[in-house]
């Protein structure tokens, strides 16, 4: 496979591209490296930290004890801070990069806020284990889901009341997408979600004195239905697999849809829902590679923060500080705007959050310099010494490995590994002045322009 | 003094010496005036206890349903119905000279009780069941905005409300540190070399393009920001802070439309009294040295001051001695000369709640924006506020 194309291949489908990647797989075929990284994602690896300090609570201990409730909510909201490290770490370095990647594109499709971290870690585990699954079973374990049945309201949802917000959402931006429902339809599979509920310890249970068993006309059926069975009526309509098939080409491939291509992906989404055969299906395709799809993309904060820490692994004095850094670029994971979370693509950049992206690299792993290659690089270095205690966020960067992994790579080649897609001219005549005597300066220099937030 | 003045002239020539022709095409292209009114926005965020602030002191109900949080002693009454809680004490001045218009009952059909949910409708203007991706005054200036400085934010990241379609507007909360960060000399290399007809075709152009924002308004807003107008005592706080920045912005005369504060922690689930009764206090200290600073400057009567937070709060108090999230809360709008100045409207009755116990809205928030926008901001809410909302009488 040629190295552009491979490196357009883990971008989107991983977290980027290495040296040995481009080396293991220079002979290989499309297919023999997009089934190798299937079969690294073949198993769940589920990420927990402990939680063992959340055990053994009944409801009963709340109403002796109204004080636990805000302890226990302040302890969950520290917890939920260490679950987002722990996320980003995975990020940092599992093998498993498909299903991560795409763990984190359902994230952001299935989107849920929750402040119970054990409710949280057991959301994104299930997003985790459904991520290549079948997507019918993915969208009814979801619906099933503490945090979800929270977020959604589906516990207030009862036959004497019943709350529209999940059976809304559920077409808008979980299945249909806008204007293929009526409102009767959303009032009527309301009904048939109706008597959801989890324990306390985030087990679903389904309260059948709650649950409304009559009739229900819905998109056009009826029937006695419950959740599943409108999930099932759902997933017949071609629609809900072609808003699924133009969400995935707008992520993996393009944000401007290319009609044929995404009609060709509903033919095969449509026949069984399978996440799996689908991306297989996308990544193989000629049109997949084709030069406007390499690198158009604007990174999500993630990828951007991940992409660099598996280019030069940092880490920082205070943990915290990735979820500092992750505020500071628009994207806390665990924490999305609203439930059709973030809107991704020119979103998210703004005058702010560009200046950070590029000044970024420097700060992490160069104590806040970017050589210029004149002769006040050296005054530069001992300013920023001297107010290395003024920097945002303090971090170790692990050059060793860098300079390992890159050792075969020349100096002059570090742009074809670490930016994707084409250089502006002008800021390509500018590189063309650098002394490249370094490859630690100016993999610097690299990551400092507007170029390397593309992927 | 002199040094400074230096380096701001030799800042100024450098910056020119940078900003490659090509930007112009893109300082023009929506080249309408934004005129000289501005708009300061302070958003209490948490939910703040609108009937502890302004307090209906005369109702025994609500003496009833708030037995020990119920408000009595030293409240500075208003009128034989409302009185301002004892921490707005500094504002009272304002409320006398007409400078103050309180809007009771503002809130939104279907009221939402999350924190996070009912801030997104506030800050996009929209309504409870549609989800906007831009906030109000984004598409303000996405109509009428050219440079990322003409909304400010005293914060480190930008809130939706100052995001449009197209427009962004600018968040720091240290307007030196983002001028030293854009003044790398490596990103004024990059931008002298870079060149392109097409900047905003492609996404790459969109990066370059806000790359060149951010240089300009850091630049702008610093050599624009004179340090030593503001005499005037702020309270050492954050809130403090961030109006006494805004008050040297205006009174430096920058182009900036709108700018955006914020006061968190009034989320008074628990102990509520002392916390509001801080917060209220920090508020009112802040504000009240703010108006003076403008008046000082002359600047006060081009700028109006609205207050909101996400939601009020339910009537009856909790048995945690708080009270839990509720929906229609009032609003403050501060300015020189104001239509209709005092309270604007009437306390919703506190006997007739909605099915939660809490106050039911008379005045739509898409109003006052509408307001705001039509007689304010002049200019019509086309593209702004979706719905068709009736105006209001205050300004």
């Amino acid at each position: 496979m040629k190295a552009e194309h491979l490196k357009h291949l883990y971008w989107r489908a991983g977290f980027g591209v290495t040296p040995s990647i481009l080396e293991r797989y220079k002979n290989a075929t499309i297919s023999q490296v997009v089934s190798d990284l299937f079969k690294a994602s073949e198993t769940t690896e589920p990420l927990k930290i402990d939680l063992s300090e959340f055990k053994g609570f009944k409801t009963l201990s709340f109403k002796e004890n109204p004080k636990l409730i805000k302890e226990l909510a302040q302890k969950s909201r520290k917890r939920l801070m260490d679950f987002n490290i722990a996320w980003v770490n995975r990020l940092n370095t599992s093998d498993a990069v498909l299903r991560e990647r795409m763990t984190l594109f359902w994230a952001n499709h299935f989107v849920c806020g929750e402040k119970n971290v054990v409710y949280a870690q057991q959301y994104n585990n299930m997003l985790r284990e459904y991520a290549l699954g079948n997507f019918r079973d993915f969208v009814k374990a979801m619906s099933k889901e503490a945090a979800m049945i929270k977020y959604l309201n589906l516990r207030q949802n009862v036959k004497a009341q019943p709350n529209e917000n999940f059976a809304r959402e559920l077409m808008e931006l979980f299945t249909l997408g806008p204007g293929h429902y009526t409102e009767k339809d959303i009032k009527e599979s309301a009904r048939a979600f109706t008597g959801y509920f989890n324990t306390l310890d985030g087990t679903f249970r389904f309260r059948r004195f709650q649950h409304d068993y009559g009739q229900k006309i819905f998109l056009g059926k009826s029937g006695n239905f419950n959740g599943d069975d409108i999930i099932d009526v759902i997933l017949e309509h071609r629609q809900c697999a072609k808003f699924i098939c133009e969400k995935v080409y707008r992520y993996f491939v393009n944000e401007i849809i290319d009609k044929n291509h995404v009609e060709s992906m509903v033919e095969v989404f449509f026949e069984d829902y399978d996440i799996s055969r689908l991306m297989r299906y996308v990544f193989t395709q000629d049109w997949f590679y084709d030069e406007k799809n390499i690198g158009n993309k604007i990174k999500s904060p993630i990828d951007y923060l991940v992409g660099l820490s598996r280019t030069v692994p940092f880490s920082l004095k205070n943990e915290k500080g990735v979820i500092k850094l992750q505020k500071l670029l628009g994207q806390t994971l665990l924490d999305p705007p609203n439930v059709a979370g973030w809107k991704g693509h020119k979103a998210w950049i703004d005058a702010n959050t560009i200046m950070v992206r590029l000044k970024l690299p420097s700060v992490l792993l160069n104590g806040g310099l970017i050589a210029l290659d004149d002769e006040k690089d050296e005054m530069r270095l001992q300013f920023f010494k001297k107010n290395k205690s003024k920097l945002p966020v303090k971090a170790i960067a692990n050059w060793d490995k860098f300079q390992k992994e890159y050792k075969k790579i020349s100096n002059e080649d570090l742009d074809s590994v670490l930016i994707n897609g084409p250089i502006n001219k002008g800021t390509l005549g500018y590189l063309k002045t650098m002394k490249k005597d370094a490859k630690q300066k100016y993999c610097i220099q690299l990551m400092s322009l507007p170029e390397y937030q593309m992927c | 003094m002199e040094r400074r003045d230096f380096l701001r002239n030799s800042a100024l020539a450098s910056s020119l010496f940078f900003v490659p022709n090509f930007v112009r095409a893109f300082e023009d292209f929506e080249a309408k005036s934004i005129g000289y009114k501005r708009l300061v926005i302070i958003q209490l965020s948490g939910g703040n206890d609108g009937l502890n602030t302004i307090i209906p002191y005369n109702n025994d109900l609500y003496y009833n349903a708030r037995p020990t949080l119920g408000i009595k002693n030293d409240v500075i009454k208003l009128n034989d119905e409302l009185a301002l809680h004892p921490s707005l004490k500094p504002l009272q001045h304002l409320y006398d000279s007409g400078e103050l218009s309180i809007i009771n009952n503002v809130g939104y059909p279907n009221p939402v009780r999350s924190h996070f949910r009912s801030m997104d409708i506030w800050q996009s203007g929209s309504s409870s069941d549609e989800y906007l991706q831009s906030g109000w005054l984004g598409r303000f200036l996405d109509k009428h905005g050219k440079h990322p400085y003409n909304a400010i934010e005293l914060d480190e990241t930008l809130s939706l409300a100052l995001k449009g379609k197209t427009f962004n507007g600018i968040a720091t909360n240290d307007y030196r540190a983002l001028y030293k960060t854009a003044r790398d000399p490596y990103f004024q290399n990059v931008l002298n070399y870079y060149n392109d007809q097409h900047l905003s075709e492609h996404n790459l152009g969109y990066l370059y393009k806000n790359m060149i924002d951010a240089k300009s308004s850091a630049n702008y807003i610093y050599e624009t920001t004179k340090v030593k107008l503001s005499q005037e005592d702020y309270p050492q706080n954050k809130f403090g802070k961030q109006l006494k920045s805004t008050a040297q912005f205006i009174n430096s005369g920058l182009d900036t439309k709108v700018f955006y504060n914020a006061l968190d922690g009034f989320d008074t689930h628990a102990n509520q009294q002392n916390q509001q009764k801080r917060l209220l206090s920090i508020y009112a200290e802040a504000l009240s040295s703010f108006v003076k600073d403008l008046k000082r400057n002359g600047t006060f009567e081009d700028t109006l001051i609205l207050t909101f937070s996400e939601f009020g709060r339910r009537v009856r108090q909790n048995a945690a001695n708080g009270t839990d999230h509720g929906s229609a809360n009032n609003v403050f709008v501060v300015g020189k000369n104001l239509k209709t100045a005092g309270v604007y409207n009437q306390l919703s009755s506190l006997s007739d709640l909605d099915d939660n116990g809490d106050l039911k809205f008379t005045v739509d928030f898409r109003q006052i924006y509408a307001t705001i926008i039509e007689n304010w901001l002049e200019t019509s809410t086309d593209g702004i506020i979706s719905s068709p909302q009736k105006t209001l009488n205050f300004i």
